[in-house]
């Protein structure tokens, strides 16, 4: 029953949306097939964590942990389409929920499969549902970004396969690469073959995360994207590359390759970091700096993997509270794209003062991105930080902290400016107050952050745990 | 025997790839390494499976493709590289100093199946270096496709060690052919060269820091 409902209701919905005629009654299939599959996800709580359904799907606990991140994001993204669609009502929706609806089965598909090959498959077609959805308006700039997106991310998918190809050589002993066989017999796979799989299976699976130096596709399509599309794919979609980081991770581990790897992704998080500081830091265009903002909270994520221990605790952590972080953001930069129809900081002055509620959430969503105090990631940074001094990595400890106050410094002057600062006139004369549709998903999402980044209930906790152990965390 | 001159016919045809500007000879080079790549599987296990695998390969990487490539060629009225990143000479050199790399690499690995040509791992390496070369040195669009084409060549010698072992993964190499065939489409149904005069990607730089 979950297994139809989480995966074969929406791609089957995803063709029944070409049917109707009116743009609303798409809408409401949207929210109803996300609606359906937060259930679906939340009574897979009711099973022991470990579910098989066949030998190539089923779920363990680090992919359940991630499933139900997407699935509450994506729920929480088609509530504010409503809104946010209404405002071009004359084009038809229908390729936009259509792709919506098929990302969200290839993205279930990611979490399910059991078997890397279908890992692949499934990355390779959430990336090309992606395309129309980035496409959405059609200018030249975003189609240039387009282009961009399909482009890079279609070599990383290439690598992705290359290294399912050198995974698959290295196992010809075993003759299969379920994930299940690789990680009983991973003694038995050949050691220079797994080497060079796991270097492709990173840069490619890195590619869709947004890891620099392949993360150039990254400011332009966040930028470009619709801000709703926005907010999925640095949240929901860069998830499932991250989960499938995790897996390569997880082989490794087992196959005693934990010193080869972590110098690996030491430096692709380190260099992530440096990244985003530098272009931050002078940003003048909102979304352009969510982007790299993303390339940060990606470099972080690998970073704390690499250095293993307690710090694959905080990576986990970090990572749940980044999908509603990104996503409480990126809304909120689609609400002042439609208030201020400006994407530039320096358009967008006083928000409090005119819209409360988006206001407020501004400054909470920076707060968050940033890793302020009370807040998930300032938690999961302290232990990464902690993690690398502990195991006597000072330089990596250095350059963390160096590149987290030059983003601090970055976002100070960015969240000051644009949510109290004086309020132009002029601007906002069109939108006189906000849309219902569109700030109703915001106070989901604060809600979410409170709940999960600072109560952390003892059911979340317990899942990290478990998905940490099947990862060699402590 | 003939195994090994085919993968020489492949690496020879990549590197005339690599050193021409003419859009249309590179597409029919291309057509024709992709010919003599659909013969291999034959070479290495003759059986029903390899045959299909033939039928098919000829079918989508020769005909398919080619064509759909001769199309967009003709839609956007293009027919030469402009000046490439970096001048034809240094990339063929540079070309020839990647298969040194991928030979040396290969030496490293030891092979599965020790039945096998040991010629086929560095043969794929170095399509996948050459058209990697040619993705990141070259302007158009179409070109850039071509590169990616030639990777995709290489990584279907790879998927040919698993030929006997794990039949599945070979077919998953199709999927990446339905990734290009997007690639070509959105040259053309986004109409890249009437937003931007030509379809070259030297135009698509608005978006930057």
């Amino acid at each position: 029953m979950e297994l139809f409902l989480l995966l074969e209701l929406p791609l089957l919905m995803a063709m029944v949306v070409f049917l109707p005629q009116k743009n609303s009654l798409r809408k409401i299939i949207l929210l109803l097939t996300s609606s359906i599959h937060v259930f679906a996800t939340i009574s897979l709580w009711q099973y022991p964590r470990a579910v098989r359904f066949n030998s190539f799907l089923g779920f363990d606990a680090v992919s359940q942990l991630v499933l139900n991140c997407i699935s509450l994001l994506f729920f929480v993204v088609s509530i504010y389409l409503i809104g946010y669609l209404d405002e071009k009502k004359r084009r038809s929706n229908r390729i936009l929920i259509s792709c919506l609806l098929g990302l969200l089965a290839s993205m279930t598909l990611v979490m399910m499969s059991r078997h890397m090959g279908l890992l692949w498959i499934a990355i390779a077609s959430s990336t090309l549902l992606s395309v129309p959805l980035v496409n959405y308006y059609r200018t030249p700039k975003s189609i240039e970004a387009t282009w961009k997106y399909l482009l890079i991310s279609s070599v990383g998918i290439a690598l992705g396969l290359l290294g399912t190809l050198f995974l698959a050589i290295s196992a010809t002993s075993i003759n299969t690469i379920f994930l299940d066989d690789i990680l009983n017999n991973a003694a038995y796979l050949s050691p220079s073959w797994l080497k060079l799989s796991v270097i492709f299976l990173l840069v490619g699976y890195g590619t869709k995360m947004g890891l620099a130096p392949m993360h150039t596709w990254k400011p332009d399509t966040y930028g470009e994207a619709p801000s709703p599309i926005g907010a999925l794919m640095s949240g929901a979609v860069t998830g499932c590359a991250f989960l499938a980081v995790l897996r390569v991770f997880q082989i490794c581990f087992y196959a005693h390759l934990k010193e080869f790897v972590s110098p690996i992704l030491i430096l692709l998080g380190i260099l992530s970091l440096g990244i985003a500081a530098v272009f931050i830091l002078g940003q003048k265009d909102f979304k352009r700096m969510l982007g790299y903002s993303s390339v940060e909270h990606m470099g972080m994520l690998v970073l704390a993997l690499g250095l293993g221990g307690g710090a694959i605790w905080a990576s986990l952590f970090h990572m749940v509270n980044n999908t509603f972080a990104k996503g409480l953001i990126f809304l909120v930069s689609g609400n002042l794209n439609q208030i201020f129809r400006s994407r530039k900081i320096e358009n967008i002055q006083g928000v409090i003062h005119r819209f409360p509620i988006t206001g407020v959430c501004l400054i909470v969503g920076l707060l968050v991105i940033t890793g302020f105090p009370p807040f998930g990631i300032f938690y999961s940074e302290l232990l990464i930080l902690k993690e690398a001094l502990i195991t006597h990595q000072y330089m990596v400890g250095l350059f963390y902290l160096l590149f987290l106050s030059v983003i601090f410094f970055g976002y100070a002057r960015i969240i000051l400016s644009m949510a109290l600062g004086q309020p132009t006139e002029g601007h906002h004369q069109r939108v006189k107050k906000e849309n219902f549709f569109m700030v109703v998903p915001l106070i989901i999402l604060l809600f979410i952050l409170f709940f999960v980044g600072i109560l952390v209930p003892d059911a979340f906790y317990n899942l990290i745990n478990e998905a940490i152990a099947l990862l060699g965390g402590k | 025997m003939w195994l090994e001159s085919a993968l020489i016919l492949i690496i020879l045809f990549g590197i005339i790839i690599l050193g021409n500007n003419r859009l249309s000879t590179m597409i029919q080079l291309l057509a024709l390494q992709s010919l003599v790549l659909s013969i291999t599987p034959l070479l290495i296990h003759p059986s029903i499976h390899a045959f299909t695998m033939t039928i098919v390969t000829i079918v989508l990487k020769v005909i398919v493709m080619p064509s759909l490539l001769f199309w967009a060629i003709r839609h956007v009225s293009i027919r030469r590289e402009v000046q490439p990143l970096i001048g034809y000479g240094k990339t063929l050199l540079l070309g020839g100093f990647l298969m040194g790399v991928a030979f040396l690499i290969s030496s490293k690995l030891d092979l599965p199946d020790k039945g096998m040509s040991n010629l086929l791992v560095p043969t794929a390496f170095s399509l996948v270096m050459i058209g990697f070369l040619l993705l990141v040195t070259r302007f158009k669009a179409i070109t850039q496709v071509i590169g990616y084409l030639v990777m995709e060549n290489g990584i279907f010698l790879f998927a040919l060690l698993l030929l006997e072992k794990t039949p599945l993964l070979v077919e998953m190499g199709i999927f990446l052919d339905i990734f290009v065939g997007v690639l070509v489409m959105g040259i053309i149904i986004n109409h890249i060269n009437q937003e931007f005069g030509s379809a070259s990607t030297v135009n698509l730089t608005n978006l930057r820091d």
